[in-house]
This record gives C-alpha cells, sequence and structure tokens, in this order.
C-alpha cells in the first residue's frame, strides 16, 4: 500500500525534473525497455520501449545526457539525465554493448560483444576513428587516467587488450584468467582490477604490460564493479556465487559480503551513499543494499533480465576527467 | 501478476542456481550463463504445456471424442514420445546447437554490414505503449511466416519427403502435433528465428508466441468433435479445420491436404484461397504406402527412413537408381 501510495505521488508530479530526480533508470535487457523506479518509495513508476537488447549505459562527458547502448539495432539513445526521457538517436554504432568516454571527454569506446571488434571514435560528433577486429567476445572497459589507453577484457578468450587511443592500434593482448568481465583503473593509476567470471576472484593487473600482480578470491561468478566513492573500498558482484563483494583495494581484501540472489550483475550507488542498488538478472529486480549495514532491504520488480542501473541526477552528473573520474570509470560504465 | 512471475523466475531460478549454472562454472562454459539461464525457462514451458496436453486438452478428447477408440489406438505412442522430446527440450537442444551458430553468423554478418532490422515500433510507435497490442501484432506476423512456410513444406517434393511424416499419423490426437522430423523442425526452427529477429520479435515475446502458438497446433490436432462457432473458425484454427488438412487424400480430393495450412489463425487460408470448411469426417493419413509404412516404426526409425526418404528427394540419381 505504501508503495502504491509514492507511485501515485510520483506520477501525478508527472515527468517533471522533481519528480525524476528521485529515480532510477533499469534496463531491462530481454524486453527493450527501461524502467523508471522511485528511489524513495522503492517501486517502478513507469516502463518505456527502448531499442533492443539495451545492456549498459554512460554519461555523456558534459553531464546533461545518458546514452543507452541498443545493441541489436546498432545505436545509441539518448536520455535526459533529469528525466529519463528520450532525447535522440545515433545511428551507426555498431553493436554498442559496452560503452565508455576517455577521462578527458575526447574519445568514446564501444566493445562490441558478439560482433568480435573494439571501435573508437572522436566523441565530438561520434565519428569512428578506427575499428580494431579482435576475437573472444569484447565486454568490458576502462582507461587510464591519461586517456591514452584503454583496456578491454575479452570474455571467451580469457584475455585483456590494451588498445592505444591516439593510434587505435593493439598495445598488448594476455591472458588473465577464466571469462575475465569487469574491469576498473584504480585511482593510482598503476593498478587494474579484473573480475573473473569463470573463476571466484579477481586478478590485479599491471597497466603497463598487462602482467597480473596478484589475486583476491571474493566468490564465483567474479563480475562486475561499483566504487563506494572513497577512491578504497569497491563493490563487486558475484554472480554464480550470488552474492556483492566489499573490497578494500589498499590492503587487497575483502572486507564485507551481502548476499543477493538472482545473478547480481550491475551496480550503481545513491548521492548520499547510503544505498547500493545492484541489478537481479534472473529475479527481473532490483536489489537495494544498505551501504553501512550491508544487507539488503528491499528488492523491487522490474522487466526482465534487469541489466544496467542508472541513479538519475537532479541536475547534470559529474563530467568526465581526472584521475578520481578514471578511478571510477568503471563503474560509470557499468 | 507479479505474483505469478515472481513464483515462475523464483523457480527458474531455483533450478538454474542449483543445477545449471554451477555446472556450466564447473566446466568452464560460462559464455553460455544467460542461455542456459532462459533454457531453464524453456523445459519449465514445456512442463507446462505438457500438464495442459495431458490433463486439459485430453478430457475433452475423452469426452467428446470424434474418432471412437479402434486398433490404430496404439499409434498414439510414438507421438507422445515425439511430445516429451520436444517439449522437454531434448530436439530443441540438439537444433539449438546446429541452428545457433549459424543464425549467429547470418545476424552478425547483416549487422556488420549496418543493417539493423527496425523495430515494428519504429514505424508504428502506438506499439510501443502497448504491450498486449505489440505481441498480437508480432504473433500475426510470426504465424503469417509459418503459414508461407507450411505452403513449402507441401510444395517441395523434397520438403515433403521429411514433412510427410507429420501426416502418415493415422490417428490424430493432441499428441500428433510434435510428430515432426529432427531435420523438418531444424528447417522451420532456422527460418522463423531468422523471420523473427528480421522484424525484430524480443527473445522474450518469441517465447510467448511459442508457446501460445504450440498449445493452439496441439489442440488443432486434438481428435474432438468441437468448434469455435462460424466466426470463430474463421479467425482461429481449430481441430474440424485442421482435420481437413490431414485428411486422406482420395480420388475425388487429389488435393485436399493442399488446404488449411495456417497454424493459429485461419485468417491466412481465406485470404490465399485455401480455406475450406467441411464438417463431413474423413481418415486422415497418407495415401502413398510408402508413407503409411511410417506407422509401423518407432521414433528411431522413423526418422531414420525419413532421413533416407529426404536424401533420395534431394538427389535425383539415387532416386531414379531406386525407382529401377
Amino acid at each position: 500500500m505504501k508503495n502504491l501510495v509514492f507511485a501515485a505521488i510520483a506520477l501525478t508530479m508527472g515527468a517533471s525534473g522533481a519528480a525524476r530526480a528521485d529515480a532510477v533508470l533499469v534496463l531491462n535487457s530481454d524486453e527493450a525497455s527501461y524502467s523508471i523506479l522511485s528511489r524513495s518509495g522503492r517501486v517502478e513508476l513507469a516502463r518505456f520501449p527502448v531499442g533492443r537488447e539495451p545492456h549498459h549505459v554512460i554519461v555523456t562527458p558534459d553531464g546533461k545526457e545518458m546514452l543507452v547502448g541498443s545493441t541489436a539495432t546498432n545505436e545509441l539513445l539518448g536520455l535526459d539525465i533529469k528525466t529519463g526521457e528520450r532525447t535522440r538517436v545515433v545511428k551507426d554504432i555498431i553493436d554498442p554493448y559496452h560503452l565508455g568516454f576517455s577521462p578527458n571527454g575526447k574519445w568514446f569506446v564501444t566493445a562490441a560483444y558478439r560482433l568480435d571488434h573494439v571501435d573508437i571514435f572522436h566523441a565530438d560528433g561520434y565519428r569512428l576513428a578506427g575499428r580494431i577486429f579482435i576475437d573472444g567476445l569484447p565486454s568490458h572497459m576502462a582507461f587510464d587516467a591519461e586517456s591514452k589507453t584503454v583496456f578491454v577484457t575479452l570474455q571467451q578468450s580469457g584475455r585483456l587488450a590494451a588498445f592505444d587511443l591516439q593510434t587505435q592500434t593493439l598495445k598488448w593482448n594476455v591472458p588473465v584468467g577464466n571469462t575475465p568481465a569487469g574491469i576498473v583503473m584504480l585511482p593510482d593509476n598503476q593498478r587494474l582490477l579484473v573480475a573473473l567470471t569463470g573463476e571466484d576472484g579477481i586478478v590485479v593487473v599491471d597497466p603497463k604490460d598487462g602482467g597480473v600482480k596478484g589475486t583476491l578470491q571474493t566468490g564465483k561468478g567474479a563480475h562486475n564493479f561499483w566504487p563506494k566513492g572513497d577512491g578504497r573500498l569497491y563493490f563487486l558482484s558475484n554472480r554464480v556465487e550470488g552474492t556483492v563483494s566489499l573490497i578494500d583495494t589498499v590492503e587487497m581484501k575483502v572486507v564485507g559480503e551481502v548476499r543477493v540472489p538472482g545473478g547480481p550483475d550491475c551496480m550503481d550507488i545513491t548521492p548520499d551513499g547510503k544505498e547500493l542498488w545492484v541489478t537481479q538478472r534472473f529475479l527481473r529486480r532490483v536489489a537495494v543494499i544498505d551501504v553501512d549495514q550491508l544487507r539488503v532491504v528491499a528488492s523491487i520488480p522490474v522487466g526482465k533480465s534487469p541489466h544496467g542501473v542508472f541513479m538519475l541526477r537532479s541536475g547534470p552528473a559529474r563530467p568526465t576527467g581526472g584521475p578520481i573520474r578514471a578511478a571510477s570509470t568503471a563503474g560509470d560504465q557499468k | 501478476m507479479r505474483d505469478l512471475i515472481d513464483i515462475w523466475v523464483g523457480i527458474q531460478t531455483w533450478i538454474f542456481e542449483t543445477v545449471v549454472g554451477p555446472l556450466l562454472f564447473g566446466f568452464g562454459q560460462m559464455a553460455w550463463y544467460e542461455p542456459g539461464y532462459n533454457a531453464v525457462e524453456f523445459v519449465m514451458l514445456g512442463v507446462v504445456q505438457i500438464a495442459v496436453i495431458a490433463v486439459g486438452m485430453r478430457f475433452f478428447e475423452r469426452r467428446w471424442p470424434l474418432e471412437k477408440p479402434g486398433k490404430d489406438d496404439r499409434l498414439i505412442l510414438v507421438d507422445q514420445i515425439y511430445t516429451l522430446l520436444n517439449k522437454l527440450g531434448v530436439v530443441p537442444l540438439a537444433i539449438f546447437i546446429v541452428t545457433y551458430p549459424l543464425v549467429q553468423e547470418i545476424e552478425l554478418a547483416v549487422r556488420a554490414w549496418g543493417f539493423a532490422p527496425p523495430r515494428l515500433e519504429r514505424i508504428l510507435p502506438w506499439l510501443g505503449d502497448n504491450a498486449l497490442a505489440s505481441f498480437l501484432v508480432y504473433f500475426v506476423l510470426y504465424d503469417f511466416a509459418a503459414y508461407w512456410l507450411h505452403r513449402a513444406q507441401h510444395a517441395f517434393p523434397w520438403w515433403w519427403a521429411l514433412h510427410s511424416l507429420h501426416h502418415s499419423q493415422r490417428k490424430m490426437t493432441v499428441w500428433t502435433d510434435d510428430r515432426n522430423h529432427v531435420v523438418d523442425d531444424l528447417l522451420i526452427t532456422l527460418a522463423l528465428v531468422l523471420f523473427s529477429q528480421l522484424v525484430g520479435v524480443q527473445p522474450g515475446e518469441y517465447v510467448v508466441i511459442l508457446m501460445i502458438g504450440r498449445l493452439v497446433e496441439s489442440w488443432s490436432h486434438a481428435n474432438v468433435d468441437m468448434n469455435f462457432g462460424w466466426l470463430g473458425n474463421r479467425l482461429l484454427v481449430g481441430p474440424r479445420f485442421h482435420r481437413l488438412h490431414h485428411a486422406l487424400a482420395n480420388p475425388d480430393e487429389r488435393h485436399i491436404q493442399d488446404h488449411n495450412f495456417a497454424p493459429v489463425f485461419s485468417i491466412w487460408d481465406i485470404l490465399f484461397g485455401t480455406a475450406i470448411y467441411d464438417t463431413r469426417n474423413r481418415p486422415t493419413g497418407v495415401a502413398d504406402p510408402a508413407v503409411d509404412r511410417d506407422n509401423d516404426h518407432g521414433w528411431t526409425a522413423q526418422q531414420v527412413r525419413v532421413f533416407w526418404r529426404f536424401v533420395r528427394a534431394l538427389t535425383p540419381k539415387i532416386r531414379r537408381a531406386t525407382a529401377l
């Protein structure tokens, strides 16, 4: 009943910025739609059609817009950062499964998961600078702080590849473990963390040459990262284990864990840092985790196979650029 | 409704996370993690379909049978095996393994050229705001494609060689719909999946269309003396309508099986001039004795002999040689 009241209030307020400042966007990847949820009411307010197989969402460098990769229609769909309403369509972006802007905002990169290539665009106008074909299901990406290199995990081949953004060429391509997925560059710009979905933890990788410098056991199916916001602690979803781990990246140890059933995947944290929202792919829900207590306090029904999740903003999101941004790059790109 | 979804995905998730997921993880096959989850749903839907057929549809067959029990009742057993193998995912899994790489290659090649099939919602924006209307439109399109594929099954000798297995059953029941050669199933699946991707059917919609469509088709093969009334028979395919498609050809009706092809919506037969409506009871089967002998065999033997029939139809030299 309480949820219904919240929903009614929010719907009465319509699509106003005030209503949506409290909203969360979730991409329902298997039914070509996105849900708008009330953050405080913890209820789905509305569901809208969007492309086909939408998986990930990212903020544009000016912080005013979200871009959703519609993988099966070869498009980017722009959504207003405040309201979640559609603003534009960027065509001819082939299989944009995963996407990201370099920290300086000059480069836009997409990983074509099913088509086995990485596209590097000039972010200004989304002009293709170079396409690099590479076997092995390119999936997630991270950038170095200088915006010189993009690192892309290759899920099928178990490798990690680094590409020079300026020349759009391969720098190195090395094995890192079974089914690497989520990747994040730490604030020191000296360590990459790579989640191994085919194993039970993560590896620490040297961004200079791809050398594995360490490992950390977290849970089966380690998949994706999200920064807690302090530059030190990171959340990690473990899809097979059905947990979210909290990792101290200085001590390199797991400092907390919470059970999240249903194949936990992408995450986002509320602006006040109190709640972590996690998509539960299999259960068609989004779990809300109390960050201090590390326990699930709600699980909200959404559409089929929810993947990307994003907190809508009352104003422009943080612009890209700077080392701190680089630290959270993988998180922002999911 | 949401409670039902929660129960359904709760069971699906439990099965997947307890059995299938750990197996995929253990064998290093995490690339199949999401498809594996969908496969669990496919099997669950199969169980539901079997329950609907075995309990619901069979009730009507027992209560209002068109054909009374007779010596051909023994022929039903093999059809039940077909249904179990299909609905529980054994045959679909084999077909998936064969067709998936092919469908992937075709789709990827098309998309790599920069062509992305538009969803109908792009042309008819109002569809995007109405999930039910959208589903129905895709369902009708899917059935339209299935109608023409069915006509092709009868038009090409090599395809008829396969499809004749389906028609060889002399005792039609709710189990008959799944009686198909695996190569026939493979070709139909391949064509319908490609068509669905072309027009933009979503994976979730595809599963529901498949389930509802196959249930209607199971019902249309039922041995029941029922119909949907004058109007209903012109909208939806029922047992009387489809039984005419399975009727045994006779000197006066040599091409009776070239009618009533529609899988679900009979409107296609009306629009394209292939509909006939008649309430006279006729025996079913195929007049060709070689095809009729399918009834003397079990699942494996049927698959083998029909495959050779298919090969002979494909290769005129072999066909001529065996005719000598």
